[in-house]
């Protein structure tokens, strides 16, 4: 029984820090932690930008056909911060941010903007619908 | 995840599917207690536990008091319960077929959360619920009352080989619906699903009488198999008594198919919770035939899970000294309970928000503004979804499975093998056990 102790805890620690490097993944969108309140009204057709928060960070991403650029990944934001979401597909479609029950039509060609912000904690998807894509994963703590 | 339909047009209709947000990975330190946990537990269960059987499943229990058990038993008893299933099955039906295809309507709440997830913890609780409200057996039943017929009697007679494959496959198929099948939350898309599912179930029954729903019926059969954990159970002799979890479970027969039945129950959860990982969902959407590639995903999890269960029992029958042919059958039970720890973990916060969130639907079945229930302008309640109680929720219910399916197995096998070979012999199901849990774990914490 003693040596199989051996074994087992090998089998757990080998999972666990496989874990540990799966869940990590080098964050492949494109975030830039932007402090300034002020550079945000520049973009025409944004969403009515509410009271300026503390920390806004931007990821942009790209549709094209089937593909998302940069391939999808987990985005972590704190609850007080606002994620800025710069989508742009070639096509027209609809943009869906679950959790933050956001909604808004894709033109082709043309830069979406969505600030999301004050979901519960726990993990929501943004997806197109036409055709069904997961876009990225919004993890708000 | 299950989606809803949205209609291209530019309205302000947001389509929320069921089961939009997910939980939080559960943090690294959490995960390696509940690891470290489930270790060191199988192994004092080798070292301390009884060395003769202890459990005595179907003659095990205290009868309840004759008058409770008669009531419980009773003709009006049976009848309410009918009644109260047909009644509510009528009011999602008007949901289903006259209301409207939006994501406020109920439907695929009901079935996808109420019915489903939320029979998990009634029939733990009630034991086998939902053969007394089973719609589809009412509705078998009164044909057969108004034909003056025997309601047992089919056609044919069933054949023992038949077992639970049917339910196996009937749950296969469910999960198919909830987790690949796309816009499985629309409604033209429910009502082909539910037809499909009254339509075999009658002809099920038909054929081979009511029997047919005792193990053929998908969740019947999810409702029995948990509902073993009951503290309320019926012994051998027929009375009903109270009993630990373990002799409920431990009374639990091999039959053809059982293996295949837990498999399933298990292999769906862990690929719900693998399936939102995006370097899943990446590869899924970026191929030409999305849906092609989650149902292999789903029946290869499905077949991993069944093939190693039937390796490390064999092996255990191999080393211990008993039949290994019907070794899998033998311990299929004591998969029960990591199955239950898979749905506990995965769907806690499903069910209580998306619960929520189909009473508020209900209230309003068609869409015209009605408040029934006097939900309508509820919001649901969060206090059960804080990080922390989820996560703890979560550990807990992985590790107590795994606790309780390493006492059945030990039992089991003290009973089944040479005496002095049956530490060694459970060391091959022991290592899968603790394999299912650190994985159950590691789909939480990668999740």
């Amino acid at each position: 029984m003693a040596d199989m102790r051996g074994p087992g805890a090998l089998l757990v620690a080998v999972l666990l820090v496989g874990g540990c490097a799966a869940a990590d993944p080098p964050l492949a969108v494109t975030t830039t932690p932007s402090t300034s309140t002020t550079s945000s009204s520049t973009t025409a057709g944004a969403t009515a930008a509410p009271a300026p928060s503390p920390t806004v960070r931007t990821v942009a991403v790209t549709v094209t056909g089937k593909r998302v650029s940069p391939a999808p990944a987990v985005v972590r934001v704190r609850a007080d911060e606002t994620l800025r979401l710069v989508v742009t597909s070639d096509h027209d479609d609809d943009l869906h941010a679950h959790g933050f029950d956001v909604q808004k039509a894709l033109v082709a060609g043309e830069p979406l903007i969505l600030d999301l912000r004050g979901a519960a904690p726990g993990q929501y998807e943004v997806e197109t619908h036409d055709p069904p894509l997961r876009l990225l994963v919004v993890q708000v703590r | 995840m299950i989606v809803g339909r949205i209609d291209g047009l530019a309205n302000a209709v947001i389509a929320h599917g069921v089961g939009s947000r997910q939980d939080l990975p559960l943090p690294f330190a959490v995960a390696v207690t509940g690891a470290g946990a489930a270790l060191v537990v199988s192994f004092a269960a080798l070292a301390l536990l009884w060395p003769a059987p202890r459990l005595t499943g179907a003659t095990a229990g205290r009868p309840v008091p004759a008058r409770v058990a008669a009531g419980l038993d009773s003709r009006t008893t049976r009848v309410v319960l009918r009644v109260l299933g047909g009644i509510v099955t009528a009011y999602v039906l008007a949901a289903l077929v006259l209301g409207k295809d939006d994501a406020d309507n109920p439907v695929p709440f009901v079935v996808y959360v109420l019915l489903w997830v939320g029979l998990v913890p009634l029939s733990v609780l009630f034991g086998p619920l939902w053969r007394r409200v089973n719609p589809v057996r009412s509705l078998h039943l009164g044909l057969m009352r108004v034909a003056r017929l025997d309601p047992r009697e089919g056609v044919l007679a069933l054949p023992a080989a038949i077992g639970y494959w049917p339910a196996a496959a009937g749950l296969l198929a469910f999960t198919w619906l909830e987790l690949v099948a796309p816009d499985n939350a629309t409604l033209p898309v429910l009502r082909l699903a539910i037809a499909l599912y009254v339509g075999t179930s009658l002809v099920g029954a038909l054929t081979f009488g009511s029997r047919w729903f005792d193990r053929g019926d998908a969740f019947e059969v999810w409702s029995a198999l948990f509902g073993r954990f009951s503290v309320l159970g019926r012994r051998a002799d027929g009375r009903l008594v109270v009993r630990s979890p373990l002799a409920g479970l431990d009374a639990l027969p091999a039959a053809p198919g059982l293996v295949a039945t837990v498999a399933v129950m298990l292999g769906t959860t862990a690929y719900d919770g693998a399936s939102n990982s995006p370097r899943w969902f990446t590869l899924v959407q970026s191929s030409s035939s999305p849906v092609l590639l989650k149902t292999l995903g789903l029946v290869a999890v499905v077949a991993v899970v069944a093939l190693l269960f039937t390796a490390a029992t064999t092996l255990a029958g191999r080393i211990g000294g008993a039949a290994p042919a019907s070794m899998p059958g033998a311990f299929a039970h004591s998969l029960v309970p990591i199955a239950l720890g898979y749905v506990v973990a995965h769907y806690w916060s499903l069910l209580v928000l998306e619960g929520q969130n189909a009473l508020i639907h209900l209230s309003d079945p068609l869409g015209t503004g009605a408040d029934v229930l006097g939900l309508g302008d509820r919001a649901p309640d969060t206090t059960l979804l804080q990080p922390a109680l989820v996560a703890t929720v979560q550990v807990a219910a992985i590790v107590v499975g795994h606790v309780l399916g390493v006492v059945l197995a030990h039992d089991r096998a003290v009973r089944l093998f040479d005496r002095r070979r049956a530490v060694v012999g459970q060391l091959p199901l022991l290592a899968l056990m603790v394999l299912y849990t650190c994985g159950g774990l590691f789909l939480l914490f990668s999740a």
